[in-house]
């Protein structure tokens, strides 16, 4: 059972490494609308192998692939400590105006928060906050730190 | 001494510490500046000064300083648009010159003259062509700077008034005064203000007399806007004086009728 | 050959008249150089006690008037140095042809006097040097600490006798006061006068604090902060240093503004990833909901007469400018241009919305009319935004932030002020970085 588990882990992982692949190397040639981050530079773990960020493109708060896997990941995980809350903190990049930026933050947490809901975790043990602008995990002014900071990060609360 | 500096910095630290703990946010009264209050006494907003010179007095003085400016350096009209300057003695034109260059961004004051233009420019912006306006402005700016002289310009526009007729004329007398008139920016687009300014020039172009035709408007209440236009415009027929007029057709020209209105100039 | 003889006389008669009609010519342009402006050393009292003669307020308040009157643009501070006439002779009898030599066209001059134990007598008179006219005499009577503030009154009664607009000296602005690493930001609610100085700080930047906004008596704010980690919109009294809770929302407000009358605070909603427009009457604490809409709607601001409000939305896909009637009526998408729209702010004169607008991954402050036609930007730059009104509706202020590199070091924020022509750009010094600025009315307007 749990070397099953491991290898749905290792395998989503595989496949999640893949598809950041596919998406590092077509970077230089795709739009705005998919330059979310998909590399692990910024990212920290709840747990073992379940990171707590997952990343948006430019102005969107629509959950990527690569975000539906980490957030499916944190689900496996808060089901597996169900004494656990956590707050989803939501943020944006430097590039937008600071009061649009507080109501997007918002709108990308309270997107992962829907998909955990979805995934069978209870509605009251997430809470959403925003960000903005205010707090960036990158503090540089290029591409790669936006992409890092379009983010929303689940934090343990107890 | 030592020892006092030390005591002082303790005793600093521990108010710090404990307005720190006590002070914030929720019981937290911000102490904001408070606004001291001022009280305005009206000195009278008309005075009549009685040494003031009388309006013929008056012209004649000004003259007089034109005269001594028009010594003093080139002749004053024609170099346009100049930035007002300081007194022209040689010793002092280096030292003002630096202190206009500190002030000032010498490109800002570049980009201040042509406004007029750019103005008209923004009126009619499209918002797509954010990168080709400013392209275009950079492009003015050279072009401002590869003009030949204004006194050139001048001369030419002269050659055509003394052969040509009233159309050519009148726009080289508006040419004059348009640069004489530094028109006040805060009033309305929107209200029909006109000052209409009656003037007597002699041959030479030097003025007479001005006179405001709608005086009475001047000392009416509610009519600060109007005032404050005319007022302009007075200054600017003053400035202008000598006028640069037509060699011929005294006759035609020894009066005239100015109107005033910065209407398009203000809807920028 | 009577009718012939007739018509060359009449011909003659008709030529003659023109002639002699009075030539009249429409002057419609002129420039809008600043005005040549001498302002002279004060005259000081010779009874005055020397604590207050230590104070050089001779030259101190005429040093402040020249800076507001020059800082505005629209005038140009001849040097003091080529005046010819003293501060005494010029303030009781100006000898114009002193002053038309160094081409002055306007001459302030003043006098400085003792109206009994300290308390100050500063005079002021305003002359048209080319008319030879004066044209404004006040007398303002302070404590002699106040100067600042007596040159700043006296700064607006100039600006307005010559341009025929109210002034915007007498003024304070608040705003946050930055510090520290962007990653952990301290920010502070600061306050100081319009040309930057006395700056004093109203938080202590223990909670995040974000765009403070003056009521319009100047005397209120309202502001969002993190208090306990809870984004909320704060309500601060400046001058009892009250501060409440606005509402009771079960999650974050933000983007606060007073309405014109200063009864309600209208504010932006989040909740479940979408953010509505709110107002909270702040007497009563009735709490009524302005937009619905499943689109982030943000940056709410009244008109001037309170009838209608600029928002942001996002519901066409991007950020865009709309305006509705203030029951949230009659939703009408303004701005068409290509790029982002935000931040609209209302002009006190009615007419203009100022904005921030992203395109092509710079940032620029512009205006617009209220139906949104006539768009200008006023200044691009890399990072920029949050324009807020000087009370005449001729300058904006706004801040601008610089691009940190790649160490994330190097980046800061700073006040800048820009007039509506788009020419007139300064840099408002401040001890800190600084941001989100909000300028008060007048305060002598109260």
């Amino acid at each position: 059972m749990l070397s099953n588990n491991l290898g749905k882990v290792a395998l989503s992982l595989v496949v999640a490494l893949f598809l950041g692949a596919c998406a590092t190397q077509q970077a230089t040639t795709t739009t705005k609308s998919d330059d979310a981050y998909t590399g692990t530079e910024t990212v920290k773990f709840l747990a073992d192998g379940v990171p707590d960020r997952v990343f948006f493109a430019t102005n969107k708060s629509e959950l990527t692939s690569a975000a539906t896997a980490t957030l499916a990941k944190q689900a496996t995980y808060l089901k597996a400590n169900p004494t656990l809350n956590v707050v989803l903190e939501g943020h944006a990049d430097e590039r937008g105006t600071r009061e649009y930026n507080l109501a997007l933050g918002e709108r990308r947490a309270t997107a992962a928060k829907n998909f955990l809901i979805s995934n069978g975790i209870a509605a009251n043990r997430i809470k959403v906050i925003s960000y903005g602008k205010e707090k960036p995990a990158n503090p540089a002014s290029n591409v790669l730190a936006w992409s890092q900071n379009r983010r929303a990060v689940t934090v343990k609360t107890n | 001494m030592q020892k006092s500096l030390k005591i002082s910095f303790i005793a600093h630290f521990i108010i710090l510490i404990i307005s720190s703990v006590t002070l914030p946010f929720l019981m937290g009264r911000v102490q904001a500046p408070l606004v001291i209050s001022v009280d305005l006494v009206q000195i009278g907003d008309r005075t009549n000064i009685p040494y003031a010179p009388k309006v013929s007095d008056g012209e004649k003085t000004d003259k007089k300083i034109k005269d001594r400016v028009v010594t003093g350096q080139a002749p004053p009209k024609i170099v346009p648009k100049e930035k007002p300057d300081a007194v022209p003695l040689p010793e002092n034109i280096k030292k003002i010159k630096e202190l206009l260059e500190k002030r000032q961004n010498p490109v800002k004051v570049e980009e201040l003259k042509k406004q007029t233009s750019e103005f008209e420019k923004k009126e009619i912006f499209d918002p797509n062509k954010i990168s080709a306006l400013i392209d275009k402005s950079k492009k003015d700016n050279a072009e401002a700077n590869n003009k030949p002289s204004l006194e050139a310009t001048q001369s030419q526009q002269k050659n055509i008034v003394t052969s040509k007729l009233t159309i050519t004329q009148e726009d080289a007398i508006k040419a004059q005064i348009f640069k004489c008139w530094n028109i006040p920016i805060g009033l309305p687009y929107n209200e029909n203000l006109t000052v209409r300014i009656k003037i007597k020039l002699n041959p030479d172009g030097s003025l007479v007399s001005s006179e405001i035709l709608d005086q009475a408007r001047m000392s009416m209440t509610g009519q600060t806007y109007y005032k404050i236009l005319a007022e302009s415009a007075l200054r600017a027929v003053k400035l202008c004086n000598p006028l640069k007029v037509p060699s011929s057709g005294y006759e035609k020209w020894k009066e005239m009728q100015l109107n005033f209105d910065a209407k398009e100039m203000l809807k920028g | 050959m009577k009718y012939k003889i007739f018509t060359i006389f009449a011909l003659f008669f008709i030529l003659t008249v023109k002639s002699f009609a009075l030539v009249s010519v429409d002057i419609t342009r002129g420039n809008l150089d600043p005005l040549p402006t001498a302002i002279s050393d004060f005259y000081l009292d010779s009874k005055l006690n020397d604590n207050i003669k230590k104070l050089q307020l001779e030259s101190k308040i005429p040093e402040l008037i020249k800076n507001n009157l020059s800082r505005s643009g629209l005038f140009f501070a001849l040097e003091k140095k080529s005046f010819i006439q003293k501060p005494e002779l010029a303030h009781n009898k100006p000898r114009f042809e002193d002053w038309a030599f160094i081409k002055a066209q306007v001459l302030v001059t003043g006098k400085i006097s003792l109206e009994k134990e300290n308390r100050l007598r500063v005079e002021f008179k305003l002359w048209d040097v080319v008319s030879a006219n004066e044209l404004s005499a006040l007398a303002f009577y302070t404590a002699p600490d106040n100067w600042r503030r007596v040159s700043h009154m006296i700064s607006d009664k100039i600006y307005e006798r010559l341009t025929g607009e109210k002034g915007y000296f007498d003024t304070r602005i608040i705003y946050v006061a930055e510090s520290g690493p962007k990653v952990d930001r301290k920010k502070r609610l600061a306050i100081m006068d319009q040309d930057g100085f006395g700056v004093k700080y109203l938080t202590l930047g223990n909670e995040l604090v974000l765009t403070p906004r003056f009521n319009p008596t100047s005397q209120h704010v309202t502001y969002m902060s993190y208090f306990k980690n809870l984004p909320r919109v704060y309500l601060l009294n400046l001058e009892t240093g009250i501060q409440d809770l606005v509402g009771d929302f079960p999650g974050m407000t933000f983007a606060p503004r007073f309405s014109p009358d200063g009864k309600k605070i209208i504010m932006s909603f989040a909740q479940e990833g979408n953010s509505d427009i709110y107002t909270m009457d702040i007497k009563t604490r009735i709490v009524e909901k302005i937009t619905d809409h499943p689109s982030i709607d943000t940056s709410p601001s009244y008109s001037p007469d309170g009838s209608y409000i600029a928002f942001n939305s996002d519901r066409s896909g991007f950020q865009q400018i709309y305006t509705m009637k203030s029951d949230g009526s009659n939703v009408k998408r303004i701005s068409f241009g290509e790029g982002l729209y935000g931040t609209p702010v209302w002009s006190p004169r009615g007419d203009l919305i100022a904005f921030t607008k992203l395109y092509r991954n710079k940032f620029y402050i512009g205006v617009m009319r209220s139906d949104g036609s006539g768009e200008r930007l006023l200044t691009e730059n890399y990072y920029q935004e949050a324009p807020s009104w000087a009370p005449n509706g001729r300058v904006l202020i706004f801040y601008r932030e610089t691009a940190s590199d790649s160490g994330g070091r190097g980046g800061g924020a700073k006040l800048w002020s820009i007039d509506l022509t788009g020419y007139n750009e300064r840099l408002i010094p401040t001890p800190t970085d600084a941001s989100d600025p909000s300028w008060s009315g007048l305060l002598s307007g109260k």
